[in-house]
């Protein structure tokens, strides 16, 4: 096969970025493309980030990607019981500009040798002899063209069609999603603290949260299950998003006076994973193999983690030809790792979801934040006994947790 | 068919993402929609958080 590029590498964002520095530092030939006119825009992203998952790829971030200094969480109840979690060294984090910390990771790419391509978007598999042997890209909305190469990797997020074409189940259902909207808002004067607000009228399914950025603004967003979106739309009981979180704004003291700067949105994968991340010459990372965290939605953390290790293993594999066999390194990884994680964080929001409002009370009502810190590294069972003394009917949902 | 509202869309391409059948897509600025393609099934509509997707009979 007459190949242009050892690696085609299907999105600009912190996944396929991640791959393309790693697999190019090693001097692969690395090919990235973008759909986007620019890269990391639009944002789609509350942009919160924990500083823990980033020291590990040992990794400066400019000053210009970091909009806040984050210290911790502020979570409130439905009665408006606040835990205030904050911890050197455990719950330290950032609110990113977004645009300038994709645009960052992308240039790291390029700076080992990679090369990207915006506004290149990847139509069509090729294929020869039933083997994966590159892609077929229309640039600029025209131009179609083939670009060949023996792996090529979907790090496409959310939509995912060319995973899809490849036979991954990339379509996401409306129960494992969430869908978002957010307003960037100024004035908001904040304590360093991320804020997340649950109850079920007030984010049916999901939360409200406000995460403060520099010059005092904010992110200020709602995520709703998406199976309970939309109401009066064909007679479809539901809840509208963008109502619930105006709502919410009418009601706070400070934001109620705030003007918008941006209005954004996105839906988010909250569900399990795909079940397989390779297939012979094939690699999907990232969002686009449902790698995000379904209790706090947040993608980039796993994005990049699961870059290096794909590209890693990718680097091995190239030899025996990007076999599936050889790439299943990725995976096996992965899956005793990160998805040991995003298994326990799953269950936790299927138990959630099931709680009513006067569930949540008595739970906010009862823990602290290190009980909060111990439901969060998977560890369920101290917390669970504690609130089920004074709740006995919570065993049953809560027993879940513990089986 | 759907329609979209296209002057209201955040470009989030949530619908996309949801669609069983790749009947929208994010092309450039713009949401694209393969009618040929489209089952009438009102997933987009409903994960639509710009509200700005309706079903037209």
């Amino acid at each position: 096969m007459n190949s242009d590029y050892d690696i085609i590498v299907i999105g600009g964002g912190p996944a396929g970025s991640t791959f393309a520095r790693i697999a190019a530092s090693e001097g692969q030939e690395v090919l990235v493309i973008d759909k986007r006119k620019e890269i990391g825009v639009p944002v789609r992203c509350g942009e919160g980030l924990g500083a823990r998952e980033i020291i590990k790829q040992d990794l400066d971030i400019p000053r210009s990607a970091i909009s806040a200094d984050i210290r911790g969480a502020k979570v409130v109840g439905p009665d408006g019981q606040e835990i205030e979690w904050a911890e050197e060294g455990v719950t330290d984090g950032w609110v990113l500009e977004r645009k300038v910390f994709d645009k960052w990771l992308c240039e790291l790419a390029i700076d080992k040798g990679a090369e990207v391509r915006t506004y290149t978007r990847a139509i069509d598999l090729i294929k020869e002899e039933g083997k994966i042997a590159g892609v077929k890209v229309a640039q600029w909305g025209k131009d179609e063209h083939e670009i060949r190469a023996p792996l090529v990797v979907s790090a496409e997020g959310m939509e995912a069609k060319i995973a899809k074409k490849a036979g991954f189940n990339t379509v996401h259902r409306l129960y494992d999603v969430d869908t978002c909207y957010q307003y960037e808002m100024k004035h908001y004067d904040h304590d360093n603290l991320i804020e997340l607000y649950f109850g079920n009228s007030l984010a049916p399914r999901g939360y409200v949260w406000i995460f403060p950025k520099a010059d005092r603004r904010a992110n200020v967003g709602i995520g709703i299950g998406g199976d309970l979106a939309n109401a009066d739309k064909h007679g479809i009981p539901g809840a509208d998003p963008k109502v619930l979180l105006d709502r919410f704004i009418e009601n706070h003291e400070q934001l109620k006076n705030s003007s918008t700067l941006d209005d954004f949105g996105g839906v988010i994968s909250v569900g399990a994973p795909i079940n397989e991340f390779v297939k012979d010459n094939f690699i999907v990372v990232g969002t686009a193999a449902k790698q995000v965290d379904p209790i706090h939605g947040g993608g980039i953390a796993l994005a990049m983690e699961a870059g290096v290790l794909a590209a890693n293993t990718a680097l091995k594999a190239k030899e025996k030809g990007y076999t599936k066999e050889s790439l299943l390194e990725y995976e096996e990884i992965w899956k005793q790792t990160a998805g040991k994680t995003v298994a326990k964080r799953l269950l936790l929001r299927k138990v959630m979801e099931k709680l009513t409002d006067d569930d949540l009370n008595h739970i906010f009502n009862n823990i602290n934040h290190k009980e909060l810190e111990t439901i969060m590294s998977g560890n369920f069972a101290g917390p669970v006994a504690k609130v089920v003394a004074g709740r006995p009917q919570l065993l049953k949902v809560l027993s879940a947790l513990t089986a | 068919m759907i329609k979209i509202r296209h002057e209201g869309c955040i470009l989030c391409a949530g619908c996309a993402s949801v669609c069983p059948v790749g009947a929208l897509e994010l092309v450039g600025n713009k949401i694209e929609y393969y009618p040929e393609k489209c089952i009438k099934c009102g997933t987009c509509v409903k994960v639509c958080p710009a509200s700005v997707i309706r079903l037209e009979k």
